[in-house]
């Protein structure tokens, strides 16, 4: 296999011609790959990516006898090959859907049988001529490409492109919710087919770049990334096309640097670095998004704790004016005096708290007290419900409230009232605040 | 004397015997374990991990040097574990589902047995064809022993060994495999972990496809795994038959196969797995259970289209 | 009947009043008393996915009695039978199996599952699903011998399925697929019946003579415990009921349980909020609706 910088035909450079190709490989597999992601359909891709191979050799044959009888120009016919191949990826899946008719073997066992049988017959026809050219398309040739190589991938690419972008509404339903689609009124089997054509030659671009067994990386990951970037599916799309090109163009330039070998491996390597900065980096649905996230909450909840307790500790001592002591706060929620006071900073920077009297008491500020009466009347009305509603054991009340009551809303609030006839007192008699009350205190 | 040369009459008698047992002993342990991936509807796992354990096994072949090692059983097993782990990963913690998941593992693992494979094939006797090709022909090429007045390459006895390991193996933990493949819940309440026996399957799917991945090549274990339970599954209703048929199906499809690569010159791999598919049709046409002209000719109602 | 006021005791008590159960004292198998527990759970919680499913299940089940569970689908009925069974696992809370933990009593317990979780084209036969039923308490490598095949044929003869003995198992219909499950169960002659919708997609004639059966086992001193759908049916089968949706709503004899305020409580949606709250606990992250409680 040359260098990176074999010239083609067309007097464009190499390495023009690999990024062009991967231009076309992107528009291809990226845009198909959404669609077998979305309906979990990654091992039928794989399925098609062996099956084709039979036919990717025959159209070599073909093309070659062709070109010996006058009838084309070239040995190695795009079109040819190219048809030849959707042949046998067609005939690969209507055996699947046979066998599925005529036998009891489940769609795992169906996909893994042709695969496998129709590779093994791709390989048994190889051996008898071994037409040059087809080692591209086991490996995958992105440094070696040439014209005709090129050719092919474009023309494949543009027909997949045009076409998904103006049937993406259809095959999106189809692919989403056949029945609605069939209410719909759309015609289900011909965009099946369609669907089947389309995945066919994606395939065959994308074995020619990265070799039948990695046509999976071009077609699973980029679009498994971009589900996990974005939640709309337009989007989705757009990023699974970038995201193959850039894993695409990546590979082929690092490849020319390493070695003389096929780029495929490199490039499929690529698309997974892409996939793992995402499952770690992603915006909501990354691990580092929902470390983030968690951190935060918890950080929330522990302050929303703290004021709960001095206000029970206010409330125990009938709200008086001066505050809470910090000794009683330390005993109330179990710590040692380093402890209290970290809490206790917290508290003061959220604007929570106010200190009197040289720091040794405690006053909640306007925007304190509602917090805590908010918290507190959340967790003394979902243990009434708890109690009354859902028959909850005593002993088990106190744990759930402790974390149920930061999570709920306005709006769960107001129905929970309602359903519990807007009581005054929660299950062991204590009153239920009035956020919305300014701060009570007792003169003392 | 060598017997087997001196029976040479169309094909080199000698090749047939030593390419059919290797590709008959593998072909036999892969189509044990294979009858359970299918009937658990693993048949993509096993696809997945007879490429995932490319690595491990390419960078055991680095440090000892040769095919003929146990090390390299490990090196598989240790890539198929990291295989099986990576998919839990990537599935378990995010939106990713499992089919994409095993895509997303299988591939990387792969990519970077052949990116090895690449980057050392010239300071190592390893050619990157033997990856996607099978190698059985290589055997010639291996130290000699001899039993019974007849020679054998070497690696024939790692063939043999895995071969019947994994069908003792199976036999033994029939039962176990059985429950828990038919029915979870009970096999749970039994004792026989899902997640237990799992792990042991795969394992032993990593195990057989050492020997696999020498006799056919990577892309083709798969159909040593689940083509002889496949075809068995269409001839017989009861699990202990299936096994049996499906290591009928083994020595069939291998002899079968060889003969056919050694009288046509095509790749033995390929004539192996084209062999089984023969096998295939032929029970799809005319099983006992689920034969299509059986079924014509008696007009027995097909199956539910689904 | 709250659950609350049903700690281990003070059961039998309530079961002997009411008419609906007959007294259970002298009918049941030689020295086993019925003030003994069959199931026990406490706190009993399950999270699928961080969603929950089932929490804080407190019950204790006395042996000897057939009871169905019922409620709404979605409910968590069938989680309750397999986080017993320990097929799924809960994040909190305990469960004892004839005040033992459910490993050590697993040979006791006989699970009959969903049919729809079986694959009917698995190469197995009646008699090979009957046989099975052998395996817990001959272990995983011993030869099967005339003793379990005997056992296998008298269960298969009480459901009436002998006689399909040798047919592959997709072959069959509904009823009689019901039956050769029941027979798998019956063949583990088990202490305990851990039954999921057995009665799902059944004929009439079927489901009669399950009841039957079931009686039978009942009176041998066996506990039958039936994930069931109808609520009308249940009211006629069952001794007592377990009223479930996703808490424990009641527990206690049929007569006592099945009140209109009761079954609101289970069906009419009124734990809505609760099943919100659990829900967006677990999106939110805080997982663990429970903590861990240990006997």
């Amino acid at each position: 296999m040359s260098g990176i910088l074999a010239a083609g035909s067309t007097g464009l450079s190499g390495l023009t011609l690999a990024l062009i190709a991967s231009l076309a490989l992107g528009v291809a597999s990226g845009l198909l790959g959404t669609f077998v992601v979305l309906r979990r359909e990654s091992l039928f891709g794989d399925m098609l990516s062996h099956a084709v191979f039979p036919g990717v050799v025959a159209g070599f044959f073909l093309s070659g006898w062709l070109a010996r009888e006058g009838w084309v120009e070239n040995a190695k016919n795009p079109l040819v090959i190219l048809f030849c191949a959707l042949v046998a990826g067609v005939l690969g899946a209507v055996v699947v859907t046979v066998l599925g008719r005529t036998t009891r073997l489940k769609q795992d066992a169906r996909l893994g049988i042709v695969l496998s049988v129709f590779f093994a017959g791709g390989i048994a026809l190889f051996g008898f001529g071994q037409p040059a050219g087809v080692q591209g398309f086991l490996y995958g040739q992105t440094a070696a490409i040439d014209a005709t190589d090129l050719r092919l991938m474009l023309g494949a690419a543009a027909i997949v492109g045009v076409a998904v972008l103006l049937f993406r509404r259809p095959l999106l339903v189809v692919s989403f919710d056949e029945g609605y689609a069939h209410n719909l009124g759309y015609p289900v089997t011909w965009l099946t087919l369609m669907f089947s054509v389309l995945l066919t030659m994606s395939v065959v671009v994308a074995m020619q770049a990265v070799g039948v067994v990695l046509v999976s990386a071009m077609l699973i990951t980029p679009a498994a990334t971009a589900h996990l970037m974005t939640d709309r599916f337009p989007r989705m799309m757009a990023l699974s096309v970038l995201f193959t090109i850039l894993a695409s163009v990546g590979g082929t330039l690092l490849s020319g640097s390493v070695s003389d070998f096929a780029a495929g491996p490199v490039i499929a390597l690529c698309a997974t670095a892409l996939f793992v900065a995402a499952y770690v980096f992603a915006p909501r649905y990354g691990l580092a998004a929902r470390f983030w996230h968690d951190r935060g909450q918890r950080q929330r909840i522990q302050r929303e704790n703290v004021l709960k307790d001095i206000y029970r500790v206010l409330e125990r001592e009938g709200f008086p004016a001066e505050g809470a002591t910090v000794g009683t706060f330390e005993a109330e929620r179990r710590l040692d005096r380093e402890g209290a006071e970290r809490e206790l900073k917290m508290l003061e920077d959220a604007g929570a708290l106010i200190r009197r009297n040289g720091g040794e008491r405690l006053v909640l500020s306007e925007e304190g007290w509602r917090q805590a009466a908010r918290v507190v009347r959340n967790h003394r009305l979902w243990e009434l419900y708890l109690t009354n509603e859902a028959a909850y054991q005593a002993d088990h009340v106190h744990d759930d409230a402790e974390i149920v009551e930061h999570l709920l809303g306005e709006e769960a609030i107001q129905r929970l009232e309602a359903e519990l006839g807007f009581p005054k007192t929660d299950p062991h008699g204590s009153p239920i605040p009035q956020p919305s009350a300014p701060p009570i205190h007792t003169t003392s | 004397m060598d017997l087997l040369a001196a029976t040479d009459i169309i094909i080199p008698t000698k090749l047939l015997v030593w390419f059919g047992l290797a590709c008959f002993f593998t072909a036999l342990g892969c189509s044990q374990v294979g009858t359970f991936l299918v009937m658990r509807k693993m048949s993509l796992v096993g696809d997945a991990i007879s490429h995932s354990v490319l690595p491990g096994i390419v960078l055991a072949f680095l440090v000892v040097g040769t095919l003929d090692s146990p090390w390299l059983l490990i090196g598989a097993g240790l890539s198929g574990v990291l295989a099986t782990l990576l998919i839990e990963l990537i599935h378990y913690r995010s939106r990713i589902k499992q089919d994409a998941a095993i895509g997303i593992s299988f591939t990387s693992l792969f990519a970077i047995g052949v990116l090895l494979i690449g980057i050392y094939a010239k300071s190592v006797d390893l050619d990157p064809d033997c990856v996607i090709f099978g190698q059985v022909e290589y055997l010639q090429g291996y130290p000699r022993v001899e039993w019974w007045g007849v020679e054998f390459p070497r690696p024939l006895v790692s063939f043999a060994v895995v071969g019947v390991s994994a069908t003792v193996v199976v036999a033994v933990l029939y039962r176990i495999l059985l429950v828990s493949s038919f029915d979870p819940s009970l096999a749970a309440s039994y004792g026989y972990f899902p997640a237990v026996v799992q792990l042991v399957l795969m394992g032993l799917t990593s195990f057989v496809v050492v020997s696999a991945f020498q006799a056919v090549g990577a892309i083709l274990v798969i159909a040593l795994l689940i083509l002889p339970g496949a075809t068995a599954y269409l001839c017989a209703n009861r699990l202990p038959m299936i096994l049996l048929l499906a290591g009928v199906h083994a020595l069939l499809s291998s002899v079968g196969g060889v003969w056919l690569a050694l009288s046509l010159g095509i790749n033995t791999g390929a004539a192996v797995v084209l062999a089984g598919g023969g096998l295939f049709t032929l029970a799809w046409l005319f099983g006992p259970v689920d034969g299509v002209v059986l079924r014509v000719w008696l007009r027995r109602p097909g199956r539910d289209c689904s | 009947m709250d659950v609350k006021d049903m700690t281990e005791g003070e059961l039998p008590r309530a079961a002997a009043e009411t008419d609906c159960c007959e007294p259970q004292q002298g009918r049941t198998a030689a020295g086993r008393s019925s003030h003994r527990v069959a199931l026990e759970t406490h706190d009993l919680t399950v999270t699928y996915r961080k969603r929950p499913v089932l929490y804080g299940i407190d019950v204790a089940i006395p042996e000897g009695n057939l009871i169905g569970i019922v409620g709404p689908n979605g409910a968590g009925k069938s989680t309750l039978i397999k986080a017993v069974m320990g097929v799924v696992r809960s994040t909190g809370g305990w469960v004892k199996v004839f005040g033992k933990p459910v490993k050590e009593s697993l040979k006791r317990i006989g699970y009959v599952p969903q049919r729809e979780s079986i694959d009917w084209e698995f190469p197995v036969t009646v008699m090979d699903v009957a046989l099975m039923g052998t395996y817990g308490k001959l272990g995983p490598f011993r030869w099967v011998g005339e003793e379990q095949r005997r056992r296998a044929r008298e269960a298969l003869e009480r459901v009436g399925m002998l006689p399909y003995a040798k047919r592959q198992i997709g072959n069959l219909s509904g009823g009689q697929q019901q039956r050769v499950f029941l027979a798998r169960a019956l063949a583990q002659d088990s202490d305990l019946y851990l039954m999921d919708e057995p009665f799902a997609g059944v004929d009439a004639a079927t489901e009669s003579a399950i009841v039957e059966l079931l009686k039978d086992l009942r009176s041998q001193g066996k506990t039958v415990i039936v994930v069931h759908h109808d609520l009308q049916s249940a009211r006629e089968y069952f001794d007592m009921l377990l009223l479930l949706n996703m808490r424990l709503v009641a527990f206690g004899p049929t007569a006592e349980v099945f009140t209109t305020e009761l079954l609101q409580k289970t069906y009419g949606g009124r734990l809505t909020i609760l099943s919100e709250m659990a829900e967006k606990a677990a999106r939110e992250g805080t997982g663990k609706l429970h903590p861990k409680n240990e006997p």
